[in-house]
């Protein structure tokens, strides 16, 4: 139950960042030529948005890391697995286990790191240029995201173990383009790590 | 990058050793690093460069994520080996991607996705029939047409790959083309769109390059290649390659004399052009609003991606608004996933840099006499090796920042370089033995991986001498940007 809400809210979180960004800079471009037309002129011109473009990295930041979380659960995330899948079943395990347990020891180093960088800046009073928003805060995308990050390689590499399945991801499927079964099953299987070009 | 048909079938137990050295072999050099750290071993400052460089590719070949493999490495060596103050190294690991240009990756993926649908294709596979359709190998000209368009707008080799592939092979196959020819055809031109704008690998080559301002072979510093420019630089090679590829259709068409389609009247050219027009006007709203100097390229791809929500869901109605929040999410995830290995990558190289691996390496290549000629060879050897087992982006990443300021240094031009990366970048997905595209292209033609590789032949050997013709001409690339005053 708590798990799917999580599911739900790392969803939601990295959709509306990537919406919001994108119609923040879309509005604030509009706004910078719309208050060069006269007619347009009184209602746009006191409108400040310097802001915007420090925002956006901020959002982006957040989605990024959230995002990257979400990705391990998807198995979004490329590698090179020329190798690993030429090996017989039982030889894989322990590699893709080894990875498995890698991507947890760094992602689990960085969150530490990161609550240390935040702990230190948040006892001084850096503020962002624009939107003088409090560093840390921005910087709490860190630590949050990579320690979801390194729950979600803990949670996928407990399923593997269990069962010897990772995540697949898709990237032969396209909106509205309907390949037979046929095809389908010869289709490649998705390797561990997913796929991406 | 997934080899999937390579997955061994049968034996369980095969490569058994190999798999306990893929395990042994990155602990063994995280071992040197401790040794060295503990004093027992002193590594010298020459070899730090390879030891770190042995334990990054030792993990890539367990095949765990880059951007982990990348992180791993320059963990171990910040702790271990360098001089470089830890504060200096996490400040950077935590403002990496603090630059706006970064964000256009975002977005650009956004745009595409928002493209990249089967309607979208089919407008494009029409408009490229009536044009093209009447001469020798007519819907095979009409593939290379499509895949530069769709590629172009949506970003993704294999989403091109997959969307055009899937529609355009049954049907030359129902017209009595042989079905290697057309997946050969798609499997090749479904690479074209990394030259074409907007393309984010050639985005990710300026995010790696840029503020690296290297000396040039004059002693002055070079200013490294902005989007704009890598954009406009990357059209008149996207359009060059996209004639071969068609040259060699035609040619082979002939040859064989495979079916025509009736000539269009200009009519149905006009109302088929009309019809993909939303589309295509993507890439117009890109690189004029950026040449113009009415938008940084970062807003400009914030613009193409609202353009592009607007014109899939209200113009062409290929997508429901209810299917929007799934594209946010997938675009997120994707985008999330490149700027994972940004970040990381950029520590890499920043590593590198103040390793002054690359600063000796250029001193290596002038003092043994290796001209920009010789060295673009290496360069390119490179690539197309290392083109085989990784993703492109990637692959940027990593060696750009590596050979860029060797690349300068030795007289090379950095749009020259973007360009000549995005190329090899290009034949990386097509050539077997782990190209992506082929495994796409296996899959929708089914046909065999070995099939399919005698299949593309003709198109990889024009795609290779395409490369020669840009590596050592570079007015070609040049051209347009400097008749356009850019840089």
């Amino acid at each position: 139950m708590f798990l799917r809400l999580l599911d739900r809210l790392e969803e939601l979180i990295i959709s509306v960042l990537i919406a919001g960004a994108t119609l923040l800079i879309f509005v604030s471009v509009v706004q910078r030529y719309g208050s060069t037309v006269p007619f347009l002129f009184p209602y746009l011109h006191g409108i400040d948005l310097t802001w915007a473009q420090e925002l956006c990295i901020y959002m982006f930041i957040w989605m990024a890391k959230f995002g990257a979380a979400y990705g391990v659960r998807q198995g979004i995330h490329v590698g090179v697995d020329v190798l690993v899948n030429r090996l017989g079943e039982n030889a894989r395990r322990p590699v893709i286990l080894a990875g498995l347990l890698g991507g947890v020891l760094f992602t689990g180093t960085i969150a530490y790191l990161g609550a240390g960088f935040v702990w230190d800046l948040s006892a001084t009073d850096q503020r962002s240029n624009d939107m003088e928003a409090p560093m840390w805060i921005v910087y709490l995308a860190i630590p949050l995201g990579s320690g979801l990050m390194c729950f979600r390689f803990m949670q996928v590499a407990w399923t593997y173990w269990r069962t010897g399945t990772v995540p697949h991801h898709g990237s032969h499927e396209v909106d509205g383009v309907v390949i037979d079964d046929a095809a389908r099953s010869t289709a490649p299987a998705t390797a561990p790590w997913g796929t991406h070009a | 990058m997934s080899s999937p048909a390579l997955t061994a079938p049968g034996n369980p137990n095969r490569g058994r050793v190999a798999g306990i050295l893929m395990i042994v072999v990155p602990v063994l050099f995280l071992g040197i690093c401790l040794l060295s750290y503990g004093g027992i071993l002193v590594v010298p400052a020459a070899m730090r460069g390879l030891v770190i460089a042995g334990l990054l590719i030792s993990l890539f070949i367990t095949g765990m994520p880059i951007s982990i493999a990348l992180g791993l490495s320059v963990l171990t060596f910040m702790f271990t080996m360098t001089d470089v103050p830890i504060v200096a190294v996490s400040l950077k690991l935590f403002t990496g991607i603090e630059k706006f240009e970064i964000m256009s990756i975002p977005f650009f993926i956004l745009a595409g996705n928002f493209l990249t649908h089967g309607g979208v294709a089919k407008r494009m596979i029409h408009f490229a029939s009536t044009m093209v359709g009447h001469w020798y190998g007519g819907m095979g000209l009409a593939a290379v047409v499509s895949c530069a368009l769709f590629a172009a707008i949506s970003g993704s080799s294999v989403a091109t790959v997959v969307a055009i592939g899937s529609i355009m092979l049954p049907a030359m196959v129902q017209q009595g083309y042989p079905k290697r020819f057309g997946a050969g055809v798609i499997a090749t031109s479904g690479a074209l769109g990394i030259l074409f704008p907007p393309s984010i690998n050639l985005v990710i080559y300026a995010v790696a390059t840029s503020g690296m301002n290297p000396l040039g072979p004059t002693g002055r510093a070079v200013q490294s290649a902005s989007i704009g420019t890598l954009f406009v630089a990357g059209i008149i090679p996207g359009i060059t390659l996209a004639t071969l590829l068609g040259l060699t259709t035609w040619y082979q068409a002939r040859k064989n004399n495979y079916p025509r389609l009736p000539r269009a009247t200009w009519g149905e050219r006009l109302r088929a052009f009309l019809d993909c027009f939303w589309g295509l006007f993507l890439i117009v709203i890109v690189i004029g609003g950026i040449y113009a100097g009415l938008f940084t390229p970062t807003e400009a791809a914030a613009m193409a991606a609202v353009y592009a929500a607007v014109v899939a869901v209200f113009v062409y109605k290929d997508l429901k608004i209810r299917d929007i929040p799934r594209v946010l999410l997938t675009s997120a995830a994707m985008s999330a996933m490149i700027l994972y290995i940004v970040t990381n990558a950029v520590l890499f190289s920043f590593l590198m840099v103040s390793e002054h691996i690359p600063q000796s390496m250029a001193d290596w290549m002038s003092h043994q006499g290796f001209g920009w000629a010789g060295f673009l060879l290496v360069v390119n050897v490179i690539l197309l090796a290392a083109g085989n087992v990784m993703d492109p982006s990637a692959m940027v990443l990593i060696f750009a920042p590596i050979l860029f300021p060797v690349a300068v240094r030795l007289g090379v031009d950095p749009v020259h370089f973007g360009v000549l990366m995005a190329v090899n970048m290009e034949i990386g997905l097509c050539h077997p033995p782990v190209g992506l595209n082929l495994y796409v292209a296996s899959g929708i033609a089914k046909m065999g991986i070995t099939e399919l590789t005698m299949a593309v032949l003709p198109w990889l050997l024009t795609m290779l001498a395409f490369l020669v013709v840009v590596t050592y001409w570079p007015g070609l690339t040049l051209f347009l940007p400097h008749l356009l005053g850019m840089q």
